[in-house]
């Protein structure tokens, strides 16, 4: 088992685009601080970063959970949010819910849960309709590390 | 770990300790201890911010003198397109060359065939390029040194192809040392910069490999000299009817000439620091989609705006238009030595870029984890005004080298009434 080192909460803001990746950006510098390594670190804040923008176009709000240990990055997002009904659906790329709206603004372009899976070693979705969705994902660090 | 070397030096008898330095800059790499500024050297990315703001001149570029260019028995300027943009109206490229002739260089190479290389490289490169996208240059070396430090994981985005001024110092030397039968150390290749950051890449290049060149001199440092010789118009030596005479030697200055040949749609022009870090964020996070290439100078105006430039950068650009609109096409020579240089040379990078460590020393994940907690648990006894007394530019700057061990907490004056007192000693007049 996996000691854990470190465990920082975020609060999100769903159609706050203004402050947009603001908690993504905060994730990677305490990250790149602790000398994550680079490719390691990419992968953690494409993730962050999509799931965050998913809780910004869908959900009403979020908290996003960074927990660190000796071997891996995980990231829990618990939304309070729509659901998602298909969720086998919902990870096919270039499926997406989004309005004209949120496309005008470049993003629901249905790479976002897909781009999220690709870039984690776990990756796992659980989500009620009406209630809210979380997501978990973990990226694995390298032992050389 | 190697000594990473520095384009500038600070002068500990000359400052004053008044802390410009530290609050300008951008890294948060200069503290103030005991009334004098010191560099933590894995933190600098010698954007030379502290060097615009020192009052006293304390802080000042590492470039040569005339006198250590004796050495050479052939001595050879590169000019940066900057250094054309700095002069009058009337002022050719011509008449400056013939001033860094009788100024003692032995030839002026014309570096518009150099960029024009380059230019073309990247365009090829772009356009074979697996990914990641978007590309980034590496002519500044602010840049590639921002993203060693504070971009990790953008290393892989810096375009693999070396900066033209080390492709004209390699050709100088091949060259030369044919036509004189000379050896390449006897000749020297000298960059003309507008900036001291192309000094450190000289010294000690990004990618940890030898420079071609053999040293830089600062615009500023040779202004005044060149100016006295073009006004006194003294014809003392015979001068090539070619020499920079070409148009495109003027676009490697100005931000939107450097990529000619790339598409515009597909290709963003950034310059100065802030703006560079926005969109390196974004492209941190994947945001940044459909550009395949950012050209980035961290002078706000590009290379005309170095700190070691004499004009300001709004009179230089506008020079800068002036020249490429008065002067000539390049004739079909030019574009036959560029054809024939490009068919044989390489310019990829000789090794690539790699992050910089950023503590000097090595530690497990747990004890960075540990430092961090201690960090954050000092930075809440501490006021968050960052006033800059204990030295620090920020409070949490402070509590981090207090954790790292390399600071005394009670070095804030709202933790320590002594400190004000000793505040006092070393700032009395």
């Amino acid at each position: 088992m996996a000691a854990e080192l470190l465990r920082e909460s975020f609060e999100i803001q769903g159609r706050n685009f203004d402050k947009a990746g603001e908690v993504s950006g905060e994730i990677k510098v305490i990250l790149r601080d602790l000398g994550i390594d680079p490719a390691n670190l990419r992968r953690v804040v494409i993730v962050a970063y999509e799931g965050e923008m998913n809780v910004v176009m869908y959900a009403n709000r979020a908290t996003l959970t960074l927990i660190l240990t000796d071997e891996d990055v995980n990231l829990e997002i618990v939304d309070e949010g729509p659901g998602i009904p298909d969720i086998e659906l919902a990870l096919q790329e270039g499926w997406s819910t989004a309005s004209d709206e949120m496309r005008e603004l470049g993003f629901g372009f249905g790479m976002g849960l897909p781009n999220m899976k690709k870039n984690s070693d776990e990756f796992r979705i659980e989500s009620e309709v009406g209630k809210g969705t979380s997501v978990f994902a973990k990226i694995r660090l390298n032992s050389n590390a | 770990m190697l000594e990473l070397k520095h384009g500038f030096k600070i002068d500990a008898d000359k400052c004053n300790g008044r802390m410009s330095c530290m609050r300008a800059c951008p890294t948060h790499a200069i503290r103030v201890k005991n009334g004098k500024a010191r560099l933590i050297p894995e933190l600098c990315i010698d954007c030379g911010s502290c060097l615009g703001v020192c009052s006293t001149g304390a802080i000042y570029a590492t470039t040569i003198t005339f006198a250590e260019l004796d050495r050479f028995k052939f001595k050879v300027a590169v000019a940066s397109p900057a250094l054309f943009s700095q002069f009058g109206m009337k002022d050719t490229p011509a008449q400056v060359g013939r001033a860094l002739l009788d100024l003692g260089f032995d030839a002026v190479w014309e570096y518009a065939v150099d960029i024009e290389l380059i230019d073309r490289a990247i365009t090829d490169c772009v356009k074979t390029w697996p990914g990641p996208f978007p590309l980034i240059s590496d002519a500044c070396p602010v840049v590639v040194r921002l993203i060693q430090v504070a971009y990790p994981s953008l290393v892989e985005h810096i375009v693999p192809i070396d900066a033209p001024r080390e492709v004209a110092g390699r050709e100088l030397k091949r060259r030369y040392s044919q036509e004189l039968g000379l050896k390449p150390d006897e000749i020297a290749a000298i960059y003309i910069t507008p900036c001291q950051a192309k000094t450190i890449s000289i010294l000690q290049p990004a990618e940890e490999t030898k420079s071609y060149l053999d040293g830089a001199v600062g615009i500023s440092q040779i202004y005044n000299n060149i100016l006295s010789k073009m006004r006194k118009n003294t014809n003392t030596r015979e001068i090539a009817g070619d020499l920079v005479s070409s148009s495109e030697l003027l676009h490697w200055g100005a931000p939107e000439g450097e990529f000619p040949s790339l598409s515009r749609e597909h290709y963003l022009p950034l310059t100065g620091l802030t703006d560079i870090m926005k969109v390196f964020n974004d492209v941190e996070k994947g945001k940044i989609r459909n550009i395949e290439f950012l050209e980035c100078h961290a002078c706000q105006g590009g290379c005309v705006g170095g700190n070691l430039t004499v004009e300001n950068l709004y009179v230089a650009r506008s020079k800068n238009l002036h020249l490429s609109a008065s002067m000539p096409k390049p004739g079909p020579d030019f574009e036959e030595e560029v054809k024939r240089r490009y068919a044989i040379e390489d310019f990829s990078l000789r090794s690539s870029i790699k992050p910089r460590p950023i503590e000097g020393e090595v530690l497990d994940l747990r004890e960075r984890v540990a430092r961090r907690k201690r960090a954050d648990e000092l930075l809440r006894g501490l006021p968050l005004l960052n006033c800059g007394l204990c030295g620090a530019p920020t409070c949490k700057n402070h509590a981090e080298d207090v954790a790292a061990l390399r600071a005394d907490i009670s070095d804030c004056v709202f933790l320590s009434r002594d400190r004000i007192d000793a505040l006092r000693q070393i700032y009395k007049k």
